[in-house]
């Protein structure tokens, strides 16, 4: 296949707002359940053991009419959750037996309480992370949260979920991962090759597809990309923040590849690379999760870090994608980013590394100002910075 | 010597430049020599047969293959352009090419056919600012294409009946639906072709005399872009700045301004195949090697 017809099967994953894939897993599996995760961080290797697809939550990706969703919120709040909201509402989450709500945010936080109000018959849990990274204190209350997490499961299931279960979900994952990492190498060392909006689209099937199945698609767009031939561009290298959560249409993402940049890293899809390494498959393996949570996770806005100034993880992601300026695209609303941002801003500009910032929303349709300011911005880069 | 074309994919014409500068010559590009330059009109044609074909004829007046291209640089709609190396934003290859055509410019009129932008630009070329007009079509190319239809004048000859025009009639400058209703109107009422031409031409001059003075240029204001021939609206445009207190404007035009974005945009493309070329940092990270 080549890669444009792997993004084509990605993208139809992308548009289904029904779910087809996951009907077709139930189909597949009779009585096995399914689990939807909200962003950005789920154990979704405890899902995987119990037998249970884990199914990435994400907006209405600007395809439906918000009608009823608006009614549960202020006018002050993000996108996503009156997305998700009208979703659960016209019964397109029926296939969901339950739903985990990460400790993302307040309104994220505050979605799970709704959900226990509106969806009784649902299983609902608001999966919280530790504060404090000591083993000994954060890991001790994390690894007791994923075992609440695993006995939920193993209820709902009417089956146990085993060490050894979780042993082989853990290693499922920890392919994944590595899979995710090498296409983000590949799209570093030749962005003209692996483009962002497929590369997107293909990490974005990782939340409706079994977990094996998102692995062997990733693989095999790699091996495609590189036997593709696709001429180089002088584009300028880029590195764009503020996407974890609320996900931005398709239409900004080819915006910013047709204004001139080459996109060498993203936050799009953190909750499928949340964890830099793999969880050791040693001892008991929710402590293993639990410390790869405390050691490896992803320096990001919603993670607290108390040992490291705010800026320098993005500074070594633009040293280390060798990226010539960075684009703050972050959700309207959006808490976690925007509070962020200024942080980040102060450290490029010691570095003296452009940027520059937009906010979308996921039902966002106009970008002929994003096209000017992104291009303006490559422009810039190409033709005016010291390098 | 470096080789580089610019290709400008516009809505209503694609225009290509060919360039030939020394090497070395930095982002000055100075002993620059255009080599050739084409115009090819869209005419409802598929956008990408134009292109090949503006860019072929372009090629071959150069005589010169396409191999010998060190750099095709796009503007405006640049992605239809499958062989581009690189693009540059509008207003960038505009900025640059204004510079090339009147080093005193310090500002552009880029008259498009679907908008007007007022570009503030230092003597490098690099923008300082800029205005845009809104989304109506009235006060573009297009709109003064399809009134010229109407009229059965063609484009070449509207500059000239427009300066005949001496009792010029009001013509809606807010909305296009509104303007070719005037126009009809006008028409009908016995009103001379010159005359409505040259109120059409006051009503955009008006608009872009706005446009120049809200952007708080100063000195020589360069018109480019499909409109930049049309003698007729510069006339107009000198006399608006006058009306509207901004006669320290020096309004000019240039016969190859129309080809402003395709001639920067090449200049820039030179300037960047040489910076690739030699920055070690920037060859690196192309180098397929860092693939897993």
């Amino acid at each position: 296949m080549t890669p444009e017809q792997i993004a084509e099967k990605a993208d139809a994953l992308y548009h289904d707002l029904d779910l087809g894939r996951v009907k077709q897993f139930r189909d597949e599996h009779p009585g096995a359940k399914v689990i939807g995760y909200l962003p950005i961080y789920a154990p979704r290797e405890v899902v995987d053991a119990a037998g249970m697809l884990p199914v990435g939550i994400t907006g209405g990706r600007g395809q439906i009419e918000i009608i009823r969703g608006d009614a549960y919120f202020q006018s002050y709040i993000c996108q996503i959750p009156r997305s998700t909201i009208e979703l659960a509402l016209s019964g397109r989450f029926q296939l969901i037996d339950g739903f985990l709500f990460p400790s993302t945010c307040d309104v994220i936080r505050n979605l799970s309480g709704m959900w226990r109000v509106l969806f009784p018959e649902k299983y609902v849990r608001y999966v919280d992370v530790p504060q404090n990274f000591d083993p000994k204190v954060g890991g001790k209350f994390f690894r007791g949260e994923l075992g609440h997490l695993r006995d939920d499961l193993a209820k709902l299931g009417g089956r146990p979920v085993t060490d050894d279960d979780l042993r082989r979900s853990i290693v499922k994952y920890n392919e994944n991962r590595s899979a995710v990492s090498d296409l983000f190498a590949l799209r570093n060392a030749a962005p003209w090759r692996a483009l962002a909006l497929e590369s997107y689209l293909v990490l974005f099937a990782g939340n409706v597809l079994p977990v094996e199945e998102h692995t062997t698609l990733i693989r095999d767009y790699i091996a495609a990309v590189n036997a593709s031939d696709r001429p180089m561009r002088d584009n300028a290298r880029v590195v764009t923040i503020g996407s974890f959560c609320e996900q931005p249409p398709l239409g900004l993402i080819k915006t910013l590849e047709m204004a001139g940049c080459y996109i060498v890293w993203d936050d799009m899809t953190l909750s499928k690379r949340w964890l830099t390494q793999e969880i050791s498959t040693e001892g008991d393996p929710l402590t293993a999760i639990a410390e790869a949570f405390l050691t490896h996770s992803h320096s990001n806005a919603v993670l607290y870090e108390p040992r490291r100034e705010k800026g320098d993880a993005l500074m070594d992601i633009v040293r280390r994608t060798k990226a010539e300026g960075v684009v703050f695209a972050a959700p309207s609303f959006c808490d976690p980013a925007l509070l962020e941002q200024p942080m980040l801003t102060e450290a490029l500009d010691r570095e003296q590394i452009p940027w520059t910032a937009f906010k979308y929303s996921e039902n966002l349709g106009q970008f002929q100002v994003i096209r000017e300011q992104a291009g303006t911005f490559a422009d810039s880069i190409k033709l005016w910075s010291p390098a | 010597m470096v080789i580089t074309t610019g290709v400008d994919i516009g809505s209503s014409a694609v225009k290509v430049a060919v360039l030939q500068s020394p090497k070395g010559s930095g982002r000055e590009r100075a002993g620059t020599r255009v080599l050739a330059k084409v115009v090819e009109r869209n005419r409802r044609r598929d956008a990408r047969q134009v292109i090949e074909l503006a860019y072929d004829r372009a090629l071959s007046e150069a005589n010169l293959p396409r191999e010998k291209v060190d750099y095709v640089a796009t503007t405006g709609e640049g992605e239809l352009v499958e062989f581009r190396t690189g693009h540059f934003y509008g207003m960038t290859a505009h900025a640059r090419g204004a510079i090339f055509l009147d080093p005193a410019a310090r500002a552009a009129l880029d008259v498009g056919a679907l908008h007007a932008r007022a570009i503030k630009l230092d003597a490098r070329a690099k923008v300082l600012d800029y205005r845009m007009t809104s989304q109506c079509a009235s006060g573009t190319g297009q709109f003064l294409e399809n009134i010229a239809r109407y009229l059965g004048v063609t484009l070449e000859e509207i500059g000239t009946l427009s300066q005949e025009g001496k009792t010029p009639e009001k013509v809606s400058g807010i909305c296009a639906v509104l303007a070719e209703t005037d126009v009809i109107n006008m028409v009908s009422r016995g009103i001379s072709t010159a005359n409505i031409l040259r109120g059409i031409h006051e009503s955009m001059a008006a608009g872009f005399a706005k446009l120049l003075r809200s952007s708080k240029v100063e000195g020589v204001v360069l018109v480019t872009g499909g409109l930049s021939a049309d003698t007729g609206l510069a006339a107009c445009l000198n006399d608006a700045l006058h009306k509207q207190g901004a006669s320290k404007l020096d309004v000019r035009t240039h016969p190859d301004a129309i080809y402003a974005g395709a001639i920067g945009a090449a200049l820039w493309g030179a300037y960047r195949f040489e910076k690739l070329a030699f920055t070690p940092g920037l060859a690196d990270i192309q180098k397929e090697e860092h693939l897993p």
